[in-house]
């Protein structure tokens, strides 16, 4: 059997369990409902969660322009500067250690528990790992192309726009995805955390409750936001490979160490 | 060495200015001191906040769950990751599930373990587990491959037995990526921890500085801030440190 | 594509491009100590010549060449192209060709070889067609729409060529340009740059470390010595052209060979 087709098998295999095993009652429909009751569960509730996705996708969409935004500007700052990126790398991967989830108390503190707490959380948890993945695809773009150019009479915005910017899409790509998963995680624990509104919320309202089914059709639909998500970046990135040879191979991401940028719990 | 050590002393520096414009800030009133209590104030309040029972025990508390999950986690995670390695089919059948897996975010499943476990040391441990295992099983398997065939070719060539090729050959070439394995787990084993005790617990410095801000305490809330970034970067560069000294293994 | 080494041995008459190098020098000042990379260098180059550096690493070659592109500044001295100094890179006067890595990947061929028009503003159609023609003066008619990584190492450099002369500047400065191909892809793309060379009258500067390269290519062979980097030895090849692969195991060229390596040996 071709390894492709197991694996079809066994996520099929997966899901008939998660229908069969709560229905026979060998897993408690508390701890896990089955898959058609979850989906029965979104399915009636349709308008609340359309809703309360609409919310989420609100603050997502503005945390990801502050994430990304500001992660891919000042990346390309520090970046393409040998100083700044001596001095102040080691301490922004230093700061990647800490549990940013610990700082959202204080925003709800300054800024309440609307979207305005979320947003700022989540723009925060996303702009690190944008902002050093920028940084490393910048730092490794082949200085032989750089001196090529100016060989040429390319003048520095000439060299900035037809050189720079094109050889360092490639990490920016990966650098938004891993950034923009964060900023999804980054609402939606929020939400799960403190607030009034929202999938998370809409979560953590159904479990204090123990209404399994619901609790669950939320955390899929959270699932599906993020695969769309990933998948979509992915395929951009795909369309963009030819570009990946514009800088030497892996060098530079391997400093942020490439599994420390996934998204994290 | 000159230029690290300014470099070294323009960090010390940057950190300074920092606490200095946060102390300035607040004691100026340009930010209301109660949204933002001063550096000092909160120093202060931190040194407190060590000599209470209660933060102790939660800190106790914490320590435990991550200390648990990460013992669970890494042993567990590099067995699983060794077996995929090693084995061309399973590793064709597992790694694009476990690629997935390790994509979606794991926080959405934090209710879960609630439904599951109730509220307590299971739960915090079971989660920190969840959060860890997926990083560390990649990580062994990007260790494992690693290990250069041509080096194995070597041993092999000069009759190595397996124990010898074990501990001669893919120890020393995959400890440099296990180190940092380790380190990135740990990274995200606590957050895992800290966010299972802030969604839904009763002890532990999560829950303290969830409670903190729920009830405005903002002196206690920064020092709980500053207390588990502290010890989260002392413990990434203790790790970080060791990786150095084991550097001349990579290359 | 075709190695046509035998075309024309008659150059058209040699046009402008004549490289004075006077007295330079160049100082790297680093944090403990000051290193002399170039010392008291002075060069004379004819109009439509074929000159090579060669000389150990560190003997500050690629250094000069850097500078008689306008890429660096000299700390002493003078460097004039067509009578006028060079301050900054200037393609009318100028093409540099570099190695492997310098071609745009995300750009095609001929993108590649309109690049410096691009830069200037030349319209499409005139930049297109200038790079056709560019393309097929290196043999690479028909592989214009081709991104670098479907090229061959060779290719790949025929483009970097068509690039550095697609603005038909008259001197054209090649930085170890053949270092990363194998030896047969080396030998054919010595006798492409040959033809090529021919046919356009160009003044070329060639950087390389193969001391066969040297020989096989050169008119005349600048030999270099590191820390300070100076030149020991200027020697006339007079095999005449064209070359041909017999000319290697022929005793002139060994004797041309032998006292290059002379020299490097003593200064290694």
């Amino acid at each position: 059997m071709s390894a492709k087709t197991l694996r079809h098998l066994i996520v099929i295999g997966l899901l008939v369990l998660w229908e069969l095993l709560p229905r026979t009652g060998v897993i408690p429909e508390l701890f896990l409902p089955s898959l058609s009751s979850t989906l029965l569960a979104g399915w009636n509730e349709a308008a609340e969660y359309g809703h309360a996705l609409a919310v989420t996708l609100y603050e997502v969409a503005v945390s990801m322009a502050f994430a990304c935004g500001g992660g891919i500007l000042l990346g390309a700052i520090v970046g393409s500067l040998p100083r700044p990126r001596l001095l102040i790398m080691p301490m922004v991967s230093s700061l990647y250690a800490v549990p940013l989830v610990i700082l959202y108390p204080v925003f709800t503190v300054w800024l309440g528990i609307g979207s305005e707490s979320k947003i700022a959380f989540a723009s925060i948890y996303g702009f690190l790992p944008t902002m050093l993945a920028t940084a490393a695809g910048i730092q490794t773009i082949d200085p032989q192309l750089l001196l090529a150019a100016r060989s040429m009479g390319a003048t520095l915005s000439q060299r900035l726009v037809r050189v720079i910017i094109p050889a360092a899409i490639p990490t920016v790509l990966s650098g938004l995805r891993i950034g923009g998963a964060l900023v999804i995680v980054g609402v939606v624990v929020s939400e799960m955390l403190i607030s009034s509104a929202g999938i998370g919320y809409l979560i953590s309202r159904y479990r204090t409750i123990l209404d399994s089914p619901h609790v669950f059709a939320g955390v899929l639909l959270v699932l599906f936001m993020a695969i769309a998500f990933n998948t979509a970046i992915r395929w951009v990135e795909r369309k963009a490979a030819i570009w990946q040879t514009g800088t030497r191979a892996g060098q530079g991401a391997d400093e942020v160490g490439s599994g420390a940028m996934q998204p994290a719990t | 060495m000159q230029a690290t050590l300014t470099i070294k002393l323009a960090r010390v520096a940057i950190v300074i200015a920092i606490f200095a414009l946060w102390e300035m800030l607040s004691r100026t009133g340009v930010v209301n001191p109660r949204l933002l209590p001063s550096a000092s104030d909160t120093l202060a309040t931190l040194g407190d906040l060590l000599q209470r029972s209660s933060v102790r025990t939660d800190l106790l508390v914490t320590a435990t769950e991550v200390l648990a999950a990460f013992a669970l986690a890494v042993p567990m995670g590099a067995l699983i990751g060794f077996l995929i390695a090693e084995n061309r089919y399973f590793a064709d059948v597992a790694k694009p599930l476990l690629f997935f897996a390790f994509s979606i975010p794991k926080s959405i499943f934090l209710p879960m373990f609630i439904l599951v476990f109730g509220v307590g040391f299971a739960q915090k441990v079971g989660f920190g587990f969840f959060s860890t295992i997926f990083i560390v099983i990649m990580s062994t398997t990007t260790a494992v491959e690693s290990v250069k065939v041509e080096h194995l070719t070597v041993a092999r060539s000069y009759g190595a037995t397996r124990a010898q090729t074990a501990f001669r050959v893919y120890l020393p070439s995959m400890l440099p990526v296990l180190l940092e394995a380790l380190r990135i787990s740990m990274i995200f084993n606590l957050t895992g921890v800290i966010l299972a005790e802030m969604y839904a617990s009763r002890d532990g410095i999560g829950h303290q500085i969830a409670t903190w801000g729920e009830n405005f305490q903002m002196k206690q809330l920064l020092a709980g801030v500053v207390m588990v970034a502290a010890i989260a970067m002392t413990f990434n560069e203790l790790i970080r440190w060791v990786e150095t000294r084991c550097s001349h293994w990579r290359t | 594509m075709q190695p046509l080494a035998n075309v024309t041995p008659l150059k058209p008459p040699p046009r402008a491009g004549a490289i004075e190098v006077r007295n330079v020098g160049q100082v790297f000042r680093t944090r403990s100590q000051d290193v002399v990379a170039l010392e008291d260098v002075s060069l004379d180059i004819k109009p439509g010549r074929f000159v090579v550096l060669v000389g150990p690493s560190g003997c500050g070659k690629s250094t000069l060449l850097m500078m008689m592109a306008g890429l660096r500044a000299q700390t002493a001295g003078t460097i004039t192209i067509n009578g006028a100094p060079i301050p900054q890179p200037d393609p009318d006067r100028v093409g540099v060709v570099f190695q492997e890595a310098s071609l745009f990947p995300w750009l095609t061929a001929e993108d590649n070889v309109e690049f410096p028009l691009a830069l200037r503003g030349v319209a499409k159609p005139e930049r297109r067609a200038k790079a056709q023609d560019a393309l097929k003066l290196v043999g690479l008619e028909g592989f214009g729409k081709r991104h670098p990584h479907e090229l061959s190492g060779g290719m790949k450099q025929r483009v970097s060529i068509a690039r550095g002369l697609v603005q038909d500047p008259p001197v054209l400065l090649m930085d170890e340009p053949f270092a990363a191909l194998d030896e047969q892809t080396r030998m054919t793309m010595g006798d492409e740059l040959l033809r090529i060379w021919a046919a356009t009258g160009k003044t070329v500067v060639f950087v390389t470390h193969s001391l066969t390269e040297a020989v096989y290519l050169a008119d005349e062979v600048i030999v270099m010595s590191p820390r300070p980097g100076r030149i020991v030895d200027q020697l006339q090849v007079s095999l005449p052209r064209p070359r041909t692969y017999e000319m290697l195991s022929g005793d002139a060229f060994g004797a041309l060979r032998d006292r290059i390596w002379r020299h490097i040996r003593k200064s290694a």
